[in-house]
């Protein structure tokens, strides 16, 4: 049996016909980094709350490491957690903060001082010892609620969206400050975010919800590489996948804006007794140098730059192709201003295909 | 920069201002400045402007307040009240913190419904229900004993309500903090919702001391014993003997007013706010 194992888990609300959380199954080793993701409502946040014990699981079952724990009650699950708005006691110095748990759980007051010694200095919080929450900026209460979570050493870590209430630079390095002290304390994590970035970068495992239920499992660059239907496609990743609404000919596809675009037998073969389909490509998969454009010359186009984004490393330029304005991502070295004409290709091999109806991946 | 239109106009705000508070004053000052006269220089005074000003310090200023220092029991109908107030701020914050506490985060069933009870007993007058009080408690046999005084005093609905509107406003994810932490509800409640309502707490302990210290009818029901009367009807029992002469009259009422005045003027910023908050934090 897994550490952390949720079985058919389902939330629903009082008065509300609808499932908040349906048929959440997923198994959790231990020492694992997993990553909840998905737009707001989805069920994410609701998940992670059932673990900790603050909403009843409405059916199906919760085990951590090996014991049922559907009617345990919060303190006995041996979890700590991070919260979004920090909810530290805001008439307790940082200090006490940190110790206040150790002190209900009775633990030796010469331990204590040693763990609080630990944690403020991992965390870089001696100067700040004696402040209370609201003389702390954000990332400093951020890193208090941090160490109140990991002084009690519990198995489990939760953590609901602890970083968006940060500003963007303090959000980086955060993101690395946890993925280390997750490596260092080597404790089971599962973090909630609506931002697929933090999930990619940290994450072992990624699990994206919608809806309230689960679309996809696995590795950050299995989800990049093999999403399971255009949702997921279109979560992760950033910018997002384009998206176009194709007819499938004899060898090839036809876009809406009636452009077309000859495709390999080997793909044309999976696509057979199709008729129409969704083809996503990812920015970095349009390609505009010369070399490319000799290479995949069956899938050659040519458009008008609409506006481009300078992001120093590399540049977006949006277009419009196929009906909806495209977005492709380039190196910085490929200069394009808005107004140029441009000719380029999409990989064959790179294209993602969808059922029209249902939005699952044909492959 | 003000304008002269602006200036002069502020210039008669202040002006109807001093007179509107010397109106109201006057009696307070007449009060304080007779209190130090003898009953002979009360009369003399009482047509002319000498009425509001304190005769010259003497070894006789203070013989209105020494005489009824020693001569009566005011010290004690003081210390009681004091004590009387004491109990029951803790006990109205302990009872109607957790009443508040309940309806404003703990989910039970009609809980909306028990608040408007609750708020409508708010414009129920105190008389028409103290009768109930009265029997009840001399059903129970406890006339003219400190329980029996203190017990109906305990439940406050305004106080409840005033609790419930700062509690409502704390937020659900200390107290999901505090679980973690192994904290029990009964420590949370004392160790975390007090102390984050510092200023309703302040609030609620004035005005029960208020209440006290100016209560009148029910420990004049309650209480026949002199040992444990109350600041006020100590009052009403010395200014109604025809031994006690004016001057005492009035040092008397100037002990009995003054700690008001006091715990108005040291608490006034916390009373506003107190009340202030409970309706504009709701959310």
């Amino acid at each position: 049996m897994s550490f952390i194992e949720l079985k058919n888990v389902c939330k629903k609300y009082d008065k509300t016909d609808k499932n908040a959380v349906t048929d959440f199954n997923l198994a959790i080793e231990e020492k694992e980094f997993i990553a909840f993701v998905g737009p707001s409502g989805c069920g994410k946040s609701t998940t992670l709350r059932m673990i900790a014990g603050f909403e009843e699981i409405s059916s199906g079952e919760l085990y951590i490491d090996g014991k049922k724990m559907n009617e345990v009650a919060p303190m006995g699950r041996g979890i700590s957690m991070v919260f979004q708005n920090y909810a530290l006691y805001p008439h307790m110095t940082v200090e006490k903060n940190i110790s206040y748990g150790l002190k209900n759980m009775k633990v030796p007051a010469d331990e204590i001082k040693k763990k609080v010694d630990w944690a403020v200095k991992i965390l870089g919080l001696e100067e700040y010892r004696y402040r209370k929450p609201k003389n702390l900026s954000g990332g400093q209460r951020q890193r208090v609620a941090l160490g109140r979570a990991i002084v009690k050493e519990q198995k489990v870590f939760l953590m609901d969206e602890p970083l968006s209430n940060l500003d963007a630079k303090l959000r980086v390095s955060m993101r690395n400050e946890i993925s280390k002290l997750h490596r260092e304390l080597g404790s089971t994590t599962i973090y909630v975010t609506h931002d697929q970035v933090e999930a990619m970068t940290m994450a072992d495992r990624i699990v994206i919800m919608r809806d309230g239920v689960v679309q996809q499992t696995g590795e950050p660059m299995e989800l990049y590489e093999h999403p399971c239907n255009k949702f997921v496609a279109g979560f992760i990743g950033s910018p997002q996948m384009n998206f176009y609404y194709v007819k499938v000919e004899r060898d090839g596809i036809t876009f809406s804006d009636g452009k077309s675009a000859k495709l390999p037998d080997e793909v044309m073969a999976k696509l057979q007794g199709r008729n129409r389909v969704i083809m996503g490509i990812r920015g970095e998969d349009i390609k505009f140098d010369s070399q490319n454009l000799d290479l995949y010359k069956d899938t050659r186009q040519q458009s008008v730059i609409d506006n481009t984004e300078i992001m120093g490393n590399e540049n977006n330029l949006y277009f419009e192709f196929g009906g909806i304005i495209s977005v492709a991502r380039v190196s910085k070295y490929e200069v394009s201003k808005i107004g140029d004409v441009v000719d380029f290709v999409m990989m064959p091999q790179k294209m993602h295909f969808f059922d029209e109806e249902t939005e699952r991946a044909i492959f | 920069m003000l304008t002269k239109k602006q200036k002069r106009n502020n210039w008669i705000l202040v002006v109807v201002m001093i007179a509107v508070s010397l109106f109201f004053l006057f009696p307070v000052i007449w009060m304080l400045a007779n209190s130090f006269k003898p009953d002979a220089a009360i009369t003399d005074d009482m047509n002319s402007f000498a009425a509001f000003i304190p005769p010259a310090l003497n070894g006789n200023f203070f013989d209105n307040y020494i005489k009824i220092l020693t001569n009566t029991s005011f010290v004690r109908y003081m210390v009681n009240t004091l004590f009387y107030a004491a109990v029951l701020i803790v006990l109205g914050i302990i009872v109607n913190g957790l009443a508040g506490y309940a309806l404003a985060k703990i989910k039970f069933p009609f809980r909306e419904r028990w608040l408007m009870i609750i708020m409508l007993l708010m414009i129920v007058p105190m008389e028409t229900i103290i009768t109930i009080h009265f029997l009840f408690i001399a059903k129970l046999g406890l006339l003219n004993t400190v329980i029996g005084y203190i017990l109906p005093m305990i439940v406050n609905p305004f106080n409840i309500f005033l609790f419930r509107q700062v509690f409502v406003s704390l937020p659900d994810d200390v107290y999901e903090a505090a679980q973690l932490d192994h904290c029990s509800p009964i420590k949370y409640f004392f160790t975390m919702v007090l102390p984050m309502s510092k200023s309703v707490v302040a609030t609620v302990s004035v005005f029960t001391f208020l209440n006290v210290w100016n209560d009148y009818l029910w420990p004049s029901l309650v209480f026949t014993s002199g040992d444990l009367l109350t600041a006020q009807i100590g009052l009403n029992a010395i200014t109604s003997n025809d031994n006690t002469t004016m001057g005492q009259k009035l040092a008397v009422i100037t002990m009995i007013t003054v700690p008001v005045i006091i715990i108005y003027s040291l608490f006034s910023k916390q009373i506003v706010e107190g009340v202030v908050s409970t309706g504009s934090k709701e959310g």
